[in-house]
């Protein structure tokens, strides 16, 4: 995927809150360098943990009309695309300029990562200018209410799809400074040799499946 | 004995204990559907989740109250009676009501329950107020926000009916139950289906660096980049008279009434309300701790320390609105 924009979220994290912005941006940014074979079934399942976990909101999603909300954090290279509707929630990374949905929500990244927790007020960001919509507005009121009622703890989301390792959540946080401060300096020492043995992996998976395929034949 | 009850919104389950939590002494709420005038997308109130929120603000000792404070259609007034038996079997500690015919059921039906007057009644004089009282055995009402803080010690005084008046949040500048502005522009009515600007009519442009707002087919206001924004509502919507634009009705403000505390204890006003049911927790718990620690400080000093809230406000400014006959 083409990366045209830089990522700043560290820039912008406010204060107490960079340990968050700095594991999810990383984790997005894991996200992208795996490429969409393995990098769609975990968001799916980051899906499969929300709805599991809030019931209330997952059924709120449900019950509105099959749409897409393209979240566009100014801040990071790429967008998130929301699906919604009756078939339910569903996530994929995007780029966001030749990406077109049903609605557009565009802020920084941190103060998009408040928002979804309900740590800030939409109405306020928006009156600021921190905030803009674009789009089908009702679909993101609905889709911002429906978040709003939850308690909805974006690394804890993480910490489930992440199995035995999500029990390095609490401890990550109670040093969250430091933890952040590592994360910031590993991001790109770690990303290159990942990125690189992914890439290796997915041509592998894609040879084995070729093979698989002729053999069906 | 604290001089004033605060009174604070919540639009979810996670807002009311957001505003309990915070320190309010009542929290008000809606059900999901068109018997309240906050029916956003994804807003209000299952009736499981009302029965909840009573428990939870009762077993901290706080009040729960359900507005029903739009106007039932001819047609089907059954959601409407739904509502109040509901909220009375779930042990509401009041309605919040509007509409002469559902104070009637009401005080019929459910004698006691406790009445309150919705500011969409509009009663804004001690005549009609006292008719409400004595008809409907309405034991408080909710003050429009056009009267001076002299109108209202004068009507509480005359009328014996506890007085609750807004002290924060968004200003509806129009004689509240009667305003058709948003109707004309969207065919929804705020006071039939509980809609204001409904979302589904709104839509924001990017123009260059101007971001308009646009609500049905009409251009109500353009921003330029940087300048804080408002509500999509045609009442502070920007307009062109006599080759100049400008806001013909109100800008984008908040009511702030918190330096008038002195002034609203000598009125003999007994409950302060936070308005924004539509907004998120976050804000919920703001505007209400800030309250809280007003209050204990008044209660305390006699004194009103304004809050720092700006941050929360419409157009990033606050008034005391027609409180102090300042506002145009």
């Amino acid at each position: 995927m083409p990366t045209p924009r830089s990522d700043d979220t560290m820039a912008n994290a406010p204060d107490g809150r960079t340990l968050e912005t700095a594991v999810t941006a990383l984790a997005l940014r894991v996200a992208d360098a795996v490429g969409p074979r393995l990098r769609d079934p975990v968001l799916d399942r980051l899906a499969g943990v929300f709805v599991r976990r809030h019931p209330r909101a997952a059924e709120a999603v449900s019950s509105l009309p099959q749409a897409t909300v393209l979240i566009d954090a100014v801040d990071l290279p790429w967008g998130l695309l929301l699906r919604v509707g009756p078939e339910g929630l569903r996530l994929r990374l995007c780029e966001v300029a030749t990406t077109t949905a049903d609605a557009t929500v565009r802020g920084r990244f941190a103060a998009l990562l408040d928002l979804a927790e309900g740590r800030i007020d939409g109405d306020a960001l928006f009156f600021r200018r921190d905030l803009t919509i674009a789009g089908d507005t009702a679909l993101v009121v609905a889709l911002r209410n429906a978040l709003d009622g939850e308690e909805i703890d974006v690394l804890a989301e993480m910490d489930a799809v992440a199995g035995p390792l999500g029990r390095l959540g609490p401890m990550a946080r109670r040093h969250a400074a430091r933890v952040a401060e590592a994360l910031g300096g590993l991001q790109g020492a770690l990303l290159a040799p990942v990125v690189g043995r992914v890439g290796a992996l997915e041509k592998r998976l894609a040879r084995m499946e070729t093979r698989m395929k002729a053999g069906e034949r | 004995m604290a001089s004033f009850e605060l009174i604070c919104p919540a639009g979810t389950p996670a807002a009311l204990r957001a505003a309990v939590d915070a320190g309010a002494d009542s929290v008000y709420c809606g059900f999901r559907d068109e018997t309240n005038a906050r029916n956003f997308p994804g807003l209000n109130f299952s009736p499981t989740e009302m029965a909840e929120g009573v428990a939870y603000a009762h077993r901290r000792g706080r009040s729960l109250f359900v507005a029903i404070n739009t106007y039932p259609a001819a047609s089907n007034p059954a959601p409407w009676h739904r509502a109040v038996d509901q909220a009375a079997e779930f042990g509401a500690d009041a309605v919040i009501l509007a509409d002469l015919g559902l104070l009637d059921y009401a005080a019929r039906r459910h004698p006691r329950l406790r009445l309150h007057l919705s500011v969409q009644a509009s009663a804004a004089n001690a005549d009609a107020v006292a008719l409400y009282r004595d008809v409907f055995g309405v034991r408080r009402v909710v003050l429009p926000r056009v009267l001076t803080v002299q109108d209202i010690a004068r009507l509480t005084a005359e009328t014996g009916v506890e007085t609750e008046v807004f002290v924060f949040g968004g200003l509806c500048p129009m004689a509240e139950g009667r305003c058709s502005l948003s109707s004309y522009a969207t065919g929804q009515s705020p006071n039939r289906q509980g809609v204001c600007s409904p979302a589904s009519h709104v839509r924001y442009e990017q123009r260059g660096d101007v971001m308009a707002s646009r609500l049905g087919d009409f251009t109500i206001n353009l921003f330029e980049e940087g300048e804080p924004a408002g509500y999509p509502t045609l009442c502070k919507g920007r307009f062109v008279t006599n080759d100049r634009s400008s806001y013909l009705f109100e800008e984008p403000t908040s009511l702030n009434a918190v330096a008038l505390l002195p002034e609203l204890k000598a009125a003999g006003v007994r409950a302060l309300k936070i308005e924004g049911r539509q907004r998120g927790k976050a804000y919920i718990a703001a505007t209400v701790a800030a309250y809280r620690q007003a209050l204990d400080g008044f209660d305390r000093t006699g004194r009103a320390e304004v809050p720092m809230l700006a941050g929360m406000t419409e157009g990033q400014r606050g008034t005391t609105g027609a409180y102090t006959r300042t506002w145009r």
